[in-house]
This record gives C-alpha cells, sequence and structure tokens, in this order.
C-alpha cells in the first residue's frame, strides 16, 4: 500500500506542471507532515511497532496530501457536476481544495510586504516565531474578510441553487477508470473484511 | 421602458444606525447610461448592491421602500478579483463560469463566450491561467464574465479603475455599444472626466441620499466643482474666477475660448 | 553626489517571458518621478527590483551604493519604503497605529523616534483619527492610505509606490499628493507608478515611460504630457488640465489645475472683451 502511495506521490499532478519537480515538493510535504508522528510513536513503541504503524500513517498522510495536489479543483467541481451534484455543493468542494494556492499566493504577498518594512525572518527562534505570527494574524483575518466578500460575489456569477450547472467539459469517464474505481473499493472491503475476521 | 425603479429606498447596513442610503428614488430605461457620483462613501456602492438585489438578501440588513427590476442584473464589484471563480484553467473557462451555472447549451455558452471576449478584446488572453493576469487584465475579464451571462441590467462599480488609458477608452465605448443594444447601465464611477461622453444622465450622492440628478452638465455645477465634483476643465475655470458657466470638456472650452 | 537610486543596463525575463530589457536610469534626492506606461509595459517588475524581490538578470539596480543583489528586502528597508500593489490587504496590526509603526519599530529606532515617525505619518495623511481603528474596520481606501503611511513611517530616501491611488476618491487623492509633496520638500525621492496622469501632473515632476520593457522616454512631466503625438504610441493621453493648456495655447502650458487656473485668468485679463 505504502509503495503504491509513494509511487503516485511521485507522478506528475493532472494538468499541472509536468515532471518530477512537484512529484518531489508532494513527496517533502509527506515527509514533513508525517514526521512528527514518527517522533511521537518512537516515544511510545518498540521498533518493530514504531515501522508497522508509522507506515500506515504515513500511507494515509501520502494519499490525502497527493489528493490536493493532484486534483484540481477545476475538474473535481466539472466531474461531480457531471455526475448530478448540485453546483453549490460541488463548488464547495471545489473551494476546500483551492482554498490552499489562494491562500499561498496571498501569505507571499503579506510576507513580501512585511519584509519591505522590514521584518527579518532571520535570526534566533524568537524571531521566527514573531515573523510567522505576523503571517499568520493577516493572513487570517483577510481569509476571513474574504469570505464574506466571496460569498456575496460568487453570488454574482450565478450560483443560484435550484438551477442545474452545464457541465463544462466533463472530464472523460473511461471504463477503464470506471472498473479500477470498483476494484479499489473491492479491494478497500476486502481488507476491512480480513482486519475484522 | 424600465429596467430598475427604485421608489424611496432607505438601507441600514447589519448593526448600524445610520443608513448607508436615504430616501432614494432612481428609475433606468433600458437603453440609457446612468452614473453614480459622489465622494467615498456617499452610498454609490451600496445603490448598486440594492440594484443588483444582493443587499440586503445577501448582505444582510434592513430595507425600506421598493425596488424593481424588469430585467435580470448582473454587476461588477469594485474588488473584480473577488468575483474570479478561483477553479476555471483558463480565461475562456472563466468567463463560461457564470453561464454554465445559469444552465444555458453549450452553443449558447460558447457564443456568449466568444462575444464577451471580444467585446473586452480579451481573444488573445483566452487561454491563459486567470492566476497570471495582471489587476487591469483580470478586471476586463471579470467584466466579460458577467456580460457573458447577458444581462439586461448592467451594473458597474469603478470598472476602469485598474484600467490603462486604451483599456478604459475600449471600455467607455463598449458601455455606449451595450446601450445602444438596448442594455440599461448604471455605473459608479471617480473617472469624472470620461462621464460627459458616456453618460446619458448623472446622479450626485452626498451621505445616501441623491443631491442632485441631471445631464452630465451637471460637472459643470459650481456646487459640484467646489465638492469635489467637477470636471477637470470646468474646476479649473471656477478656480480661475472666469464667470459661468463652466466648460465642461476640453471641446467646450476652445469654443467658449474662440 | 551618488543618486539615490541608479539602474544600470537592468534586463530581466519571469522564466522565458522577458518584462525588462537594458532599462537605464537615476534618481536624484528630492526628485518626484513617475513611471509610466501601459499595463503590462514592465512598471511593477521595476518596483520589485528596487524592493530586492527579485534580482536583475543583467545590469545592476543600485539603492544608494547598495547593490540589490548583496541585499536581502528587509536591509533594503532602511534606504527603500515600497508600497505594491493591493495594499489594502497587506495590514497586519490590530490597530492602524500598530501597523503604522511596524516599520520604524523593525528599524530598530528608539521607542520616542517610532512615535514621532509614526504621529508624523498619520498626519501626513490626516489618518490620525482613525488611528486607533481595526485595519479591517476601515473601507478599502482608508486602508490604502493607512498602508502607505506605513511607508512614510519608514522614512526613507527613496518612497516607491505601486499605483498607490487606485480606488481613492478626488479627496483622498489630493491628500496623498501633499503627504508626497512635503516628504520631497524634506529630501526622500519618490518613484510613482500610476496610470493616474491627472496625479501625475499635480505631484510630480519627471517622466519615464517604459513601452514593453524598455525605456521610451525620460524627460520633465510637464514638457511630456502636453504632447498627445509623443503620448500616443505609448498608450497614453493627455490628461484633462494638460490637454486645455495645449488647446487653449496658455503660456507655459501648464498641467497642473492651480496653475492652469492662474493662467487662464491672466489671459482672460489681457484680452479685448468680446
Amino acid at each position: 500500500m505504502l509503495a503504491l502511495a509513494l509511487v503516485l506521490t511521485l507522478t506528475p499532478g493532472a494538468g499541472s506542471s509536468p515532471g518530477l519537480r512537484p512529484g518531489l515538493v508532494v513527496l517533502r510535504t509527506v515527509l514533513l507532515t508525517a514526521a512528527p508522528f514518527w517522533v511521537f510513536l518512537l516515544v511510545l513503541h518498540d521498533v518493530a511497532t514504531t515501522v508497522a504503524i508509522g507506515l500506515r500513517i504515513t500511507t494515509m498522510v501520502a494519499s490525502f496530501v497527493w489528493l490536493v495536489a493532484a486534483l484540481e479543483p477545476a475538474r473535481l467541481v466539472e466531474a461531480m457536476v457531471a455526475a448530478g451534484w448540485s453546483a453549490s455543493l460541488a463548488y464547495l468542494f471545489g473551494a476546500t481544495l483551492s482554498a490552499v494556492p489562494v491562500l499561498k499566493a496571498r501569505a507571499q504577498r503579506i510576507v513580501e510586504a512585511q519584509r519591505a518594512r522590514g521584518l527579518s525572518a532571520r535570526g534566533g527562534i524568537a524571531a521566527r516565531l514573531r515573523a510567522l505570527r505576523a503571517l499568520a494574524l493577516p493572513l487570517v483575518l483577510s481569509a476571513l474578510h474574504e469570505v464574506d466578500e466571496r460569498a456575496l460575489a460568487l453570488e454574482t456569477r450565478g450560483l443560484v441553487p435550484g438551477i442545474r450547472r452545464t457541465p463544462l467539459a466533463p472530464p472523460p469517464d473511461t471504463p477503464v477508470e470506471r472498473a479500477a474505481r470498483w476494484a479499489l473499493l473491492l479491494a478497500c472491503l476486502f481488507a476491512l473484511f480480513r482486519r475484522v475476521m | 421602458m424600465r429596467s430598475l425603479t427604485l421608489e424611496g429606498v432607505s438601507f441600514w447596513y447589519p448593526a448600524t444606525d445610520s443608513p448607508a442610503l436615504r430616501n432614494v428614488s432612481l428609475h433606468v430605461a433600458r437603453g440609457e447610461i446612468v452614473a453614480l457620483v459622489g465622494a467615498l462613501g456617499a452610498g454609490a456602492s451600496t445603490l448598486l448592491l440594492v440594484a443588483a438585489d444582493l443587499a440586503p438578501r445577501v448582505t444582510g440588513g434592513r430595507l425600506t421602500g421598493s425596488a424593481a427590476r424588469h430585467d435580470r442584473s448582473g454587476i461588477v464589484l469594485p474588488t473584480p478579483w473577488t468575483q474570479a471563480s478561483g477553479m476555471a484553467f483558463s480565461v475562456w473557462d472563466e468567463v463560461a463560469f457564470g453561464p454554465a451555472n445559469l444552465g444555458w447549451p453549450t452553443h449558447e455558452i460558447a457564443r456568449q463566450v466568444d462575444r464577451a471576449l471580444e467585446q473586452l478584446e480579451l481573444a488573445p488572453l483566452a487561454s491563459r491561467d486567470p492566476v497570471t493576469l495582471s489587476g487591469g487584465e483580470l478586471q476586463r475579464v471579470i467584466i466579460a464574465a458577467i456580460l457573458a451571462m447577458d444581462p439586461g441590467l448592467v451594473l458597474l462599480d469603478e470598472p476602469a479603475a485598474e484600467l490603462d488609458s486604451d483599456g478604459a477608452r475600449t471600455l467607455w465605448r463598449l458601455i455606449r455599444l451595450l446601450a445602444k443594444e438596448g442594455k440599461a447601465v448604471l455605473l459608479a464611477t471617480s473617472t469624472l472626466d470620461a462621464l460627459p461622453e458616456v453618460a446619458d444622465r448623472v446622479v450626485w450622492l452626498e451621505d445616501g441620499a441623491i443631491r442632485a440628478v441631471g445631464p452630465p452638465d451637471l460637472l459643470a455645477d459650481v456646487a459640484a466643482c467646489d465638492a469635489g465634483l467637477g470636471t477637470s476643465v470646468a474646476t479649473v475655470w471656477r478656480t480661475s474666477g472666469l464667470p459661468g458657466p463652466y466648460p465642461l470638456t476640453v471641446a467646450h472650452a476652445l469654443r467658449r475660448w474662440r | 553626489m551618488i543618486p539615490v537610486l541608479r539602474l544600470d543596463g537592468v534586463s530581466f525575463s519571469y522564466g522565458s517571458v522577458p518584462a525588462l530589457a537594458d532599462v537605464s536610469f537615476d534618481i536624484a534626492p528630492g526628485e518626484r518621478v513617475a513611471l509610466l506606461g501601459r499595463n503590462g509595459a514592465g512598471k511593477s517588475t521595476v518596483v520589485r527590483l528596487i524592493a530586492g524581490l527579485q534580482r536583475p538578470d543583467e545590469g545592476t539596480v543600485w539603492v544608494g551604493d547598495w547593490d540589490t543583489r548583496d541585499c536581502a528586502p528587509e536591509e533594503l528597508a532602511r534606504r527603500v519604503g515600497s508600497l505594491f500593489q493591493h495594499a489594502d490587504q497587506q495590514l497586519f496590526a490590530s490597530s492602524v497605529r500598530d501597523d503604522v509603526s511596524f516599520g520604524p519599530r523593525a528599524l530598530g529606532v528608539g521607542e520616542r523616534e517610532v512615535e514621532r515617525r509614526t504621529d508624523d505619518a498619520l498626519e501626513d495623511l490626516d489618518l490620525t483619527p482613525h488611528a486607533a481603528h481595526h485595519p479591517y474596520d476601515l473601507p478599502p481606501a482608508l486602508r490604502k492610505l493607512a498602508a502607505l503611511a506605513g511607508v512614510l513611517a519608514l522614512e526613507p530616501a527613496l518612497l516607491v509606490l505601486d499605483e498607490p491611488t487606485i480606488g481613492l476618491d478626488r479627496a483622498l487623492r489630493a491628500r496623498v499628493t501633499r503627504g508626497l509633496l512635503e516628504r520631497s520638500a524634506a529630501g526622500a525621492a519618490v518613484l510613482v507608478i500610476t496610470h493616474d496622469l491627472t496625479f501625475a501632473a499635480e505631484t510630480l515632476e519627471r517622466g519615464l515611460v517604459l513601452d514593453r520593457g524598455t525605456l521610451a522616454c525620460d524627460e520633465p512631466l510637464a514638457a511630456l504630457l502636453g504632447d498627445a503625438t509623443r503620448l500616443e504610441p505609448l498608450g497614453l493621453e493627455p490628461p484633462p488640465v494638460a490637454a486645455l493648456s495645449a488647446a487653449l495655447d496658455l503660456p507655459g502650458r501648464p498641467v497642473r489645475a492651480a496653475e492652469a487656473a492662474r493662467e487662464l485668468a491672466r489671459v482672460a485679463r489681457g484680452r479685448p472683451a468680446p
């Protein structure tokens, strides 16, 4: 399972910049996110148990991170709408996924503005923490502030409940993919069954 | 034929005592271009939100009086980047977002999107990722996106704010074209100098109430000049101490001067 | 005397997309310069290079005697105060005063000096009544002014502002003009990117025009703004006051409202009655 997940993390994301680079970025994110768990486990358990549980956790983390990285919000919205979900619900899923790059872009702009006013992130832990706090506050505030504005703004783009959205370019659903989906679902059920028995 | 009729509208934002709009009565006919002018906070943006049926429905707050719309409205906010869907691969998809949400058939969507892109001279940018656009380009994309929804009542809040002079000129020309096609246009702007060539009527808002309504010549009135709402040419004439009536534009001034 | 800013054969590309090609100019202390040009001509790139957020591919950006290649943006903040676009989204303190005082405090000047600089910056833009407010309680236009105050409070030798007047009404634009004139009188150099040529005419005196990444013009603003034949190929047009001066052939072809009014009155007085 983990091997599969790791291989997937290295494949380029759908549609976005091709190549190994984004795969490595995702891998790095996975390792960084999973690292605290490993430390925690090592403190509590012996090596064998640590490895067993750690691998499972890393696989879970890898799946999520890969999903967010590889799945473009637009395709998700299109696919959901084509499958019959309401536009607002599809958009909710999509917006959650796209929140990360939007926030990332905004964080970058805020950091640049702060650096241009003398904020230095170098130096000891204290300086870094201060810089982090100086970033976190406006990021969260402006994101929250924007939620209000966004709700209003999206109304202006026709997201009205009750109207069936027209899919523009629904991702194709080939028989192979459908078969793969069922196979994966069955594999999960089988694994669950094996666990429980 | 009226597109928008506001009668005695007063509006309070949630948890505010003083109204953002006081007893405003205004109508906009199809084919007409009405411009809202006033100092910041005078109520132009709020008026547009009421016209778009977003206030109080989405913003919350309280409204008294009546607001009647006879056409579907489309509004371009002064913060166009908030109106970006955030999930379009390309400018084309971004502009198509609205029409798709309205459930139109694919060929109709394509027709409206292509037309809107052409009107805003965005065809060269059609396959660009919206994230890479500059402020001015994004503003034009959002305007196209709203026009692609084919609103009968077009509401624009500072549509030229981020545009350079080529872009602004294209915009004003487009607005005149929209009116000729029979759309009703209500816009708020602080670029007063463009209005004599664009607006049929000018509405001067002060503290949420209508202080004056009239043809663009209003912007050459003594009162307007003194309030900082005169055109540049009229203001210069006023400051010079020369007698009124003040010329509205350079062309008027030249005629007067001869 | 070394210039406050010097761009020396600067070229820069975003990946494979060229943004600037061989741009060179100097700015002396106290000068007020407009950086003009169509959207996409490369103006914002110049700001990012001066602020040290990017390094030039070729050539050098000198801030005083510092090569921006050797400096981090936070170091350059000692000499350059940069205001980026959409500054209203970049505030981060819980009160306007706290936000404005952030810069001088980061510079490490004494607490009393921090207070003085903050008060002066707020005063210059008439923001003192809002000093205790939370930035996000203010409308975006006032937030923009607060962001500008934060940059003024650095009291740098060079102010670089990217579109500081978008979204401001005439009264607020006049505040910005006053603030910048005062700073320049005190010796600061000012470089403003703007497509508001009326604002440029009222506030600035020298015009640099970028055209597709190259410097097409570097001359006194007053002469440039009145010349429609020069401006048109660059995607610009004379602002109304300059156009009026040219049309009426006012002596000196003033581009500022007050001067135009004076000349107009003078010429009118000297004319025979109709």
